[in-house]
């Protein structure tokens, strides 16, 4: 390409759209005497396919190496004329559109002299950048085609069998000894009653015994590095003690051991030996010795045939390398310190509902028997309480458990077809029963003449002598103080973030909501990937779940996955972070720690420079916003264009404008809907589009006050929504030290500010802008005039300042 | 009660209760506090913990309820308002975080400021702008205090006598002699 700028420059009237309103003529007219521009048309329709050839036939005719388009927005129709452009030869990314339609003609029906000033000015800013541009190319990664699926519950477990089935290897990493998880302890499953374990079995050994699934129990994830499509886990297996190949699971060394101690699989409510096997169907299904209470008699190795017993056998590091990975890490139950003031723990006669499911489960501690772990006589009344440890905001979890109200439903089913004669209460606060089979259940649990009370209990009490329970409640629906004398009482215990999960949080960039459970990319349309590409969640990991709902994840899980996996490749746009300035860089570290994508390395801080992670970064340019020396900056929306596009739009008239940067997935969109909903507001405003409001930096606003500008507005999602998590928030600490500073130049603050505006939010955008201008017109030219002073020898002394430090 | 009074209409309700406790309240408690009534889901964990709604019909979720539904007079003229002991169990076992017992306290003062606060209180009141407590010492309390080896009067507006007036005049600018019907000769 040569050096000399060639652009040519297409308005389009959009039929009457843009046409009807704007004198697209004289725009163009206007166009042609732009520095830059050789070439400057008017076309009716430019997506159309006539509007394009044109433009590719003036490609080649005129040597054209930028285009402009003043069109609708960007948002709809960049990617037709990139590959308009490309067609002809043009790099993609040496297209620039001017959005005269959404921000322009729509939203100023009635105004078309000012209209067509505006939409020059736009038009102006659009060649300005374009004159800027530089041919980039998108970033073609290849992706390992392995999976790793963290985590053996129900959904790790889905997910690998369904990779598996797709053809590809995948390493199933489970912490216990044991892939189940969850499900291997329940009795039944909910609504439709079936054993668990029956039901769970064979699917553990169906992953057990694919050819394409390597498990890995008894292992944790030491260390994962890389990027979608190439990743680098560490994973430290653990020494069970016992081969698994030679292990029969014979049981003849559990016999001989004389070591007792509680069995975690029965939730401590039964003993097991210190070489044990976690349970009968128990996947990999070989014993193993927990050392921590071994007392090394080595009575076992004496009596194992098989001579499976290996008392020295060592941790081992294995390396994999694999493409994607799925979390699958589940969930645990509220800690048993936490239920103390229920009376757990104190009180004999009170059990949460994982104890429950293993006494009323035929190979559970009892063999199916319920009993009072008192006296181990059945219970003549059992009282289940809902909501423990969840919806309280005392516990810090305002969240709902998900799954407690319908085990409940369950489990008192369960006693009642067992036992009829037991008597049953369930103080709730609200029945969620609004599964596929689930009200049909609560009914016929009613039916069956359970007991319901909208109630929830403030007071548990003991009878020391009969060790029954006596509960203290207020019955909401009668507005009656009510206590109850029960003789045992089932804690419906809400979910928690599973251990596995916060180590997991320790070696990869996951974020977790404010549950504490992992984050989504997108609560509604992105719900089981994760920020970081190539990571996915589902099951438990990411919220309470059922196991229906933690299988359908899964799957979902491993569709999202199977996509790299199948293409083989990943495609990273152009407008990537790069280290433009490599000088000045003083390797603070502050583009690492606002990049929510962890593409950003600094070996060592203050000595070594920044390393993008290409393939890792979104594009958003929060780090380049962040940058305090100006070493950074963001393809495609560098400085220099951002800049250059400001003093397009300040050239003439600059008090009269307002210039605001919007990003391009909320705040952009929301001014595109202004337009597509046709909310008029008056023509000031000069909108830059960027790729998120952290990508703004303060400088682009001091250079626009030094030009005279009236007003400037910074815009972005609304917290909690930014499409790049965090961009906003870096934005709103960055605005406020800017309005510090300007506070103390004495500049009018109320001339810069910061508002969100979702993509739904047009009314709003333009109610916003009415206001600003409604401020503007109060602002005196001297006010502005001092501005332009004030800032100017600021920034000049600053400068000095920085030449000198 | 009359027929129609059997039915609430909820256009009758007053909407904007719920704002002025919250409004009132911010000024004392500041309004994130105050906002937290608008969070109760009606569980009753308050009412059963609740040493005085086991004894009386004092139920503290159905104040929150009314309080809600802008069912402001019959809130503020509930005799079961002032039943309250301020115990605090409610406001430490509500799962929802609201600020039951200070939500109350503020209810209360609105009543009071519309002129519906109890005889009894109003007794109470007077008491503590005569002596400077709502409880004052009395001879009994006086010779227990001799007998632990105090001094017979506690180091208070009792041994005071012009902290006692800066009292009363506190009171005066807020005109609360008025509000609980204080005359200087007692």
């Amino acid at each position: 390409m040569s050096d000399e700028v060639r652009i040519g420059v297409y308005v389009c009237h959009c039929g009457k759209n843009i046409g009807g309103i704007i004198d697209c003529e004289e725009v163009a007219k206007f166009a042609s005497t732009l520095p830059g521009v050789v070439v400057s048309k008017h076309l009716l329709y430019t997506c159309s396919e006539v509007g394009q050839r044109e433009i590719q036939e003036d490609i080649k005719k005129y040597n054209l190496n930028r285009v402009v388009i003043a069109c609708c927005t960007p948002r709809l129709h960049e990617e037709t004329f990139r590959r308009c452009v490309e067609k002809a030869g043009l790099n993609k990314y040496l297209l620039e559109i001017a959005n005269i339609r959404e921000h322009c003609s729509w939203v100023h029906l009635w105004e078309p002299e000012k209209a067509t000033k505006k939409a020059k000015d736009l038009v102006k800013m659009a060649v300005a950048k374009a004159r800027l541009l530089k041919p980039l190319e998108d970033i073609v990664v290849p992706v390992e085609n392995k999976a790793l699926v963290i985590g053996g519950g129900v959904a790790g477990i889905q997910a690998a069998l369904d990779l598996a089935d797709m053809g590809f290897k995948v390493y199933l990493v489970e912490r216990a000894p044991s892939i189940g998880g969850r499900m291997a302890q329940l009795d039944k499953t909910f609504p439709t009653l079936d054993c668990s374990i029956c039901i769970l079995a064979p699917k553990m050994a169906e992953v057990y015994h694919h050819p394409n699934v390597e498990i890995l129990a008894y292992s944790e994830i030491l260390e994962i590095s890389g990027y979608v499509g190439n990743f680098t886990v560490k994973v430290l297996k653990k020494p069970r003690y016992v081969i698994e190949d030679k292990c029969t699971a014979c049981g003849e060394c559990a016999n001989v051991c004389p070591v007792i101690v509680p069995n975690e699989f029965d939730v401590g409510l039964s003993p097991r030996k210190a070489i044990y096997i976690p349970f009968a169907q128990a996947i990999p299904p070989s014993y193993l010795i927990d050392m921590d209470h071994c007392i090394k008699c080595r009575l076992c190795e004496k009596v194992c045939e098989p001579k499976a017993i290996d008392f020295n056998m060592q941790p081992e590091i294995k390396e994999l390398k694999v493409g994607v990975i799925i979390v699958a890490t589940g969930f645990d139950t509220v800690s048993k310190e936490e239920l103390k003031e229920w009376g757990y723990g104190i009180y004999e006669n009170v059990i949460t509902t994982m104890e429950f499911e293993r006494l009323t489960n035929a190979a559970g501690p009892t063999g199916g028997e319920l009993v009072r772990p008192s006296d181990g006589k059945r219970p003549k009344h059992v009282v289940f309480i809902q909501c423990v440890g969840t919806r309280d905001k005392r516990t810090g979890r305002i969240y709902c458990s998900y799954y407690c109200c319908m085990e409940t439903l369950k489990s008192a089913f369960l006693i009642k077809e067992h036992w009829p004669d037991t008597e049953i209460t369930v103080l709730y606060m609200d029945i969620r029963a609004f599964g596929k089979g689930f009200e049909e259940l609560y009914r016929r649990v009613r039916e069956f003449g359970v007991r319901f009370i909208r109630a929830h209990p403030s007071e548990i009490r003991e009878d020391k002598k009969t060790k029954n329970l006596l509960i203290t409640f207020e019955d909401t629906l009668s507005g009656r103080l009510m206590t109850i004398e029960a003789d045992l009482v089932i804690l419906s215990v809400g979910a928690v973030p599973s251990e596995g999960s916060k180590e997991l949080l320790k070696v990869t960039p996951l974020q977790t909501g404010e549950s504490g459970f992992f984050l989504e990319a997108h609560p509604k349309l992105r719900p089981v990937d994760t920020a970081t590409d190539g990571i996915f969640i589902c099951g438990g990991a990411e919220g309470p779940k059922d196991i229906k709902d933690s299988v359908t994840q899964a799957s979902a899980a491993a569709a999202r996955a199977a996509r790299l996996l199948v293409s083989g490749q990943v495609v990273v746009e152009g407008i990537t972070s790069f280290l433009a300035h490599p000088e000045v860089c003083k390797s603070c570290g502050l583009c690492q720690k606002v990049c929510p994508f962890n593409a950003i390395t600094i070996e060592e801080l203050r000595k070594t420079p920044p390393t993008i992670t290409l393939a890792a970064c979104k594009g958003c340019g929060t780090c380049v916003g962040e940058c305090p020396t100006g070493a950074l900056d963001q393809n495609k929306f560098t400085d220099e264009q951002i800049m250059a596009q400001i003093e397009a739009a300040l050239e003439e008239n600059p008090e009269e404008k307002i210039i605001a940067f919007c990003c391009n997935w909320c705040s952009y969109a929301g001014a595109d809907f202004a337009g597509v909903s046709r909310i008029q507001y008056p023509p000031n405003v000069r909108i830059i589009r960027v790729m998120c409001s952290g990508r703004v930096k303060p400088e682009f606003i001091y250079r626009a006050l030094e030009l005279g500008a009236g007003m400037v507005l910074w815009s972005g999602c609304h917290p909690g929504d930014c499409h790049y998590i965090s961009g906003n928030l870096n934005a709103q600490r960055r605005y406020e030290r800017l309005i510090k500073q300007l506070e103390k130049l004495g500049v009018d603050t109320n001339r810069v500010r910061l508002a969100w505006f979702s993509a739904a939010e047009g009314l709003q955008f333009a109610q916003a802008i009415s206001e600003m201008v409604e401020y503007l017109k109060k602002i005196p030219r001297e006010e502005i005039e001092r501005t332009k002073k004030v800032i100017s020898e600021w920034l000049k002394k600053r400068k000095k300042r920085k030449i000198a430090g | 009660m009359s027929a129609s009074e059997q039915v609430i209409q909820l256009e009758k309700t007053d909407p904007k209760f719920v704002e002025e406790i919250i409004e009132y309240g911010s000024k004392i408690f500041g309004r994130e506090h105050m906002e937290t009534i608008t969070a109760c889901f009606q569980c009753g964990t308050c009412s059963g913990s609740c040493p005085s709604g086991r004894r009386t019909a004092y139920r503290t979720r159905l104040v929150m309820r009314k309080a809600l539904l802008g069912l402001k007079d019959e809130v503020l003229s509930s005799e079961e308002l002032w039943y309250c002991t301020t115990c605090y169990t409610c406001y430490e076992r509500c799962p929802r975080g609201v600020r039951t017992t200070d939500i109350i306290r503020v209810i209360r003062n609105i009543a009071a400021k519309s002129g519906r606060m109890k005889e009894q209180h109003k007794r109470v009141a007077r008491l503590l702008i005569r002596f400077g407590h709502a409880v004052p010492i009395t001879d009994e309390f006086k010779e227990i205090r001799k007998a632990l080896g105090l001094s017979e009067l506690p180091p208070t507006v009792h041994s005071y006598p012009e902290a006692l007036d800066e009292v009363r005049k506190l009171i005066k600018i807020m005109k609360f002699d008025q509000m609980v019907g204080y005359q200087e000769s007692g």
